[in-house]
């Protein structure tokens, strides 16, 4: 006999709302159903009210941990549509700050994880480290969550103490290798919660179109950085993780091992990064002589690929249309074939794995 | 460039004149293509399902979707300009476009023909429509 367990709207693991309509069939999951929307937003239409300027702060409000990401994709397409080119020490900037978001929000997820397994400790542990990722983040930007970094045409501020960075980068690196992935690799707590728990195969996965570390975890070695490489990524040398397990743990490897590959980035940006302007000599255009045109940028977000199509009607102060593709939009279908099968204690995890961000889906 | 013909390495080394890059992205084919056409070829390419970019045209002049794949990098782009709400889906032939599809369908009340779909419910109790199209008809 068969029943239905409602999971949400409001995760008991992640706190966020969504709700998960689980078939059961004893402890076993048979199948799902995924309900989003319960904190729509509309900020597709709000764009379309707000000018080249406001726009940029607006956007920046789609998601709390990946909010330069954002700004970034948008002033990349925006820059597409006007032709300009931030300066090689923005396109560092870029760099730096996009790292530095990734590791803050693969440090949290680890945490996360690592809760959701019962492992406290560890949770504490992540977040101590993330904590002082957000310490420089706040010490680069003024702020610790919406930075205000991009502009159109480049940067706002400056990394003035890249020395400092680079201190944090070798501590985050030391305990990531002494403790956070010796750890979640080879203790019992971790192998028995994640081993072959919400499997995704690489065919199911590249038919539902996953993105980022959920297809990375599934062998496919997708990643934007290296494939089409914006800001200053092409002359940064880094390995992309590839697990084809498919399971939590793959998830979890994929992301630990991005850490790695991230302080590796930020290494290299931080020491060769060229003395310059910060904003392109044009930064001064004027969006109203703009004929009319359409632009699209894509950006390797935390999560996986973030697409911006921006449209510019002529004449106009504001755009005529922002799409926003966010990676958790095309990830979470992917949880309803990960928990078929599994127990239903694990699909907390299962889901949690996914890195889901509903701050960016019901935007 | 007929798109239902094409091949990962005609569409990486095309001749120019086979496509037009502009904004970011590569824009293949003709007016004349059909949605589902295009993308049986891209997944006969290999190409990732990305997303549908909507856009209401003025003066009721309807719609124009734009469905964008990744190929290897490349972000190649097709349009569709809509006189009517209505396009056939793809979704039996791209898992992947299932939520885009039902996401347009409640942004701007077009309907994805060949297909059922249960709403997202992106805003509860509003109609399909508001939150994107213009002029919303109750």
């Amino acid at each position: 006999m068969s029943y239905e367990i409602p999971m949400g709207p409001y995760h008991p693991g992640l706190e966020e709302p969504y709700k998960l309509d689980m078939i059961c069939e004893g402890e076993t999951v048979k199948d799902a159903k995924l309900h989003i929307g319960f904190n729509f937003r509309g900020i597709e239409h709000l764009a379309e009210t707000r000018n080249y300027i406001q726009v940029i702060a607006l956007m920046e409000r789609v998601c709390g941990i990946c909010s330069f990401i954002h700004t970034l994709t948008l002033c990349q397409a925006m820059e597409k549509l006007t032709g300009q080119t931030a300066p090689p020490r923005a396109q560092y900037i870029r760099v730096v700050m996009g790292e530095l978001e990734r590791l803050h929000s693969h440090v949290l997820w680890a945490g996360i994880a690592a809760k959701l397994m019962g492992f406290k400790t560890m949770f504490m542990t992540c977040f101590e480290i993330r904590e002082k990722v957000m310490d420089v983040l706040q010490a680069i930007s003024g702020n610790r969550v919406n930075y205000a970094m991009n502009c159109v045409g480049g940067v706002n501020r400056d990394v003035e103490d890249p020395q400092s960075i680079l201190s944090m980068v070798d501590a985050l690196e030391k305990e990531m290798q002494k403790t956070i992935i010796p750890i979640f690799t080879t203790s019992k707590t971790a192998t028995s919660r994640c081993a072959g728990i919400g499997v995704l195969t690489t065919e199911k996965a590249r038919s539902l179109g996953v993105v980022g570390p959920v297809a990375r975890a599934s062998g496919i070695g997708q990643d934007l950085r290296k494939e089409a490489p914006y800001a200053a990524y092409a002359e940064m040398d880094f390995d992309v993780p590839v697990v084809p397990d498919g399971d939590v743990r793959a998830r979890l490897l994929v992301r630990a091992l991005e850490i790695m590959e991230s302080c590796k980035i930020l290494r290299q940006a931080l020491t060769k990064m060229p003395n310059g302007e910060l904003v392109c000599q044009d930064s001064k255009f004027n969006f109203l002589k703009l004929s009319a045109s359409t632009a699209t940028a894509r950006v390797e977000a935390p999560r996986g690929e973030v697409m911006y199509s921006v449209s510019w009607k002529e004449g106009s102060r504001m755009p005529s249309r922002v799409h926003v593709r966010t990676p958790t939009y095309v990830n979470m279908p992917s949880v309803r074939f990960m928990v078929q099968g599994a127990r239903l204690a694990d699909t907390p995890l299962i889901q949690a794995s996914v890195d889901p961000c509903y701050s960016c889906t019901d935007r | 460039m007929n798109a239902v013909d094409i091949t990962p390495d005609e569409i990486l080394d095309a001749e120019p004149d086979a496509y037009s890059e502009k904004g970011g992205v590569f824009w293949y084919g003709d007016a004349g293509l059909n949605v589902r056409d295009v993308a049986r070829a891209m997944n006969s390419v290999g190409a990732r399902f990305i997303t549908i970019t909507t856009y209401e045209l003025p003066a009721n002049g309807g719609f124009r979707l734009e469905y964008h794949w990744d190929l290897m990098g490349n972000l190649l782009g097709f349009t569709f300009p809509l006189a009517a709400n209505s396009v056939e889906s793809i979704y039996d032939l791209c898992e992947a476009a299932d939520w885009i599809e039902r996401e347009v369908h409640e942004e701007y009340r077009i309907d994805f023909t060949g297909r059922e779909y249960e709403p997202l419910l992106l805003r509860e109790g509003g109609v399909c429509g508001v939150n994107l199209q213009k002029e919303v008809v109750q």
